[in-house]
């Protein structure tokens, strides 16, 4: 019998091991990670783009590298975003996030893209900026008024919003549908960790959501659609890797099982 | 390797030394976690929301800002045995406007857009899948009637379709964990020793 503390060693193993070897692992582009490239792609540049935070830092390893690969996909086509929190705890994940992506694109804070900070109670939040952004959000997460910068005098409701993108690790995107998309008619894309794809399959077969991206896998889809590996590539050789050997570990433990079973029988 | 990144990395470690087993290291980084994460989650309420919204418009002399506020101070008189009624106020409000504003919208997104799909999308053998799935797994929780016969095989059918759910969940759950580790070993190795 292998005791927990081995498989804990084995898989620390596996993992470590697939990352410093940089083995890479042919990746196929699923259906739903294309739709939201396309998404995106047949945004005009004067189109607007709504990148909403919500997660916890926890997640970040494996939401990071989606909402990363999502903003440099804009950037990349000159589509301004507009960013903010409705979990407390992605306030400052969210705006990091877009000032290093922004930074690295040459983008300009203000013109290009801006952060609105974080707002509690969701549900009001995403009903609010229905009637009225200014209205939930009067001033942007630095203090500035939302009429003083070019990008925040632009949108006034989700009518100048073309894409929301809920970057989540929960049931945020529900409300998104439930609020933005079933009342105001707002596209919306969810970036999801893994942990809740089959919670929002649904709603994406049902045409509620244009778009699931997720998880490793996700990230390293839409890094390849880009062109440009980083964090999700990485990461899903190291996750293959990992996939592998709790594939081995359950068939082993199944042989196991059914070969002590066997013994019983002939004992008996 | 800055001493940022050593803290980092410590705390790391610390919290992955619950893995051969519970200890007064882990114990004390968990509880610098849930502080921080408390803490944390305090500033930026009262930095995002209850300064700019509250406590500025106060000052600016308007004065519609204070009724949010006691509101939401009245909540706090639950602590108080005699004056514990009055929390009620702002408690009636949140869950009869939560209910209002959330009862049409969750009809509406969760379950006539969701049936519409289900039975209109039967057209494809993907769509006819879903269907027998949705009838067979509501079956399942229909407990007035005994589970046996034609109508025991669709119950079975509503569980297996269950079990494959939770396998797949599952499945996802393991995916998303392995991802926080291959996030934790990424910072380890690659950050902290530059290995990577």
């Amino acid at each position: 019998m292998i005791g927990r503390r081995t498989v804990f060693v084995l898989l620390a193993l596996a993992v470590g091991g697939a990352l410093l070897l940089k083995a890479g692992l042919p990746i196929g582009i699923s259906p739903s990670t294309q739709e939201v490239f396309d998404a995106i792609e047949a945004l005009d540049s004067g189109s607007v783009v709504m990148i909403s935070f919500d997660h916890e830092a926890s997640s970040l390893p494996e939401v990071g590298p989606l909402g990363a690969a999502i903003t440099d996909h804009c950037f990349r086509r000159g589509i301004p975003v507009v960013g903010l929190a409705l979990f407390s705890e992605g306030t400052a994940a969210g705006y990091d996030l877009l000032g290093r992506r922004a930074a690295a694109a040459g983008r300009r804070y203000g013109d290009d893209w801006i952060y609105l900070g974080f707002r509690p109670q969701y549900t009001a939040a995403i009903l609010g900026m229905g009637e009225s952004i200014a209205g939930v959000f009067a001033a942007d997460y630095e203090g500035n008024a939302l009429e003083t910068l070019p990008l925040g005098r632009r949108v006034a409701t989700y009518d100048d919003i073309a894409l929301v993108i809920s970057v989540a690790d929960g049931s945020m995107p529900t409300y998104w549908v439930e609020f933005a998309q079933a009342r105001y008619g707002q596209e919306i894309v969810a970036a999801l960790s893994a942990v809740m794809v089959t919670s929002f399959l649904p709603y994406y077969e049902a045409g509620q959501l244009a778009g699931i991206v997720a998880g490793f896998r996700g990230a390293a889809e839409y890094e390849q659609l880009l062109n440009a590996p980083g964090a999700g590539t990485r990461g899903m050789s190291a996750q293959s890797a990992a996939h592998g050997l709790i594939a081995l570990l359950v068939v082993w433990g199944n042989v196991q099982a059914w070969r002590d079973r066997r013994r019983k029988r002939r004992e008996v | 390797m800055s001493l940022e990144l050593t803290i980092t990395a410590v705390l790391t470690l610390a919290i992955y030394s619950f893995l051969a087993g519970d200890n007064p290291v882990y114990r004390l980084v968990e509880h610098l976690l849930v502080g921080l994460t408390l803490g944390y989650s305090l500033v930026v309420t009262v930095r995002s929301v209850i300064l700019p919204q509250a406590i500025a418009p106060l000052g600016a002399g308007e004065w519609g800002a204070a009724v949010p506020l006691l509101l939401g101070a009245a909540m706090f008189l639950r602590f108080y045995r005699r004056l514990g009624g009055w929390s009620q106020i702002p408690l009636a409000i949140v869950v009869g406007a939560g209910a209002g504003v959330a009862l049409p919208a969750m009809v509406k997104a969760r379950v006539l857009t969701q049936m519409t799909a289900t039975v209109s999308g039967a057209q494809t053998i993907n769509g006819i899948v879903i269907l027998v799935g949705v009838i067979a797994t509501l079956a399942y929780f229909v407990f007035s009637r005994e589970h046996t016969g034609i109508w025991g095989g669709i119950t079975r059918g509503g569980r297996y379709f269950m079990m494959i759910f939770f396998g797949a969940t599952f499945a996802y759950t393991v995916m998303s964990r392995m991802a926080l580790l291959i996030g934790r070993l990424e910072f380890l190795l690659g950050d902290w020793l530059g290995l990577l």
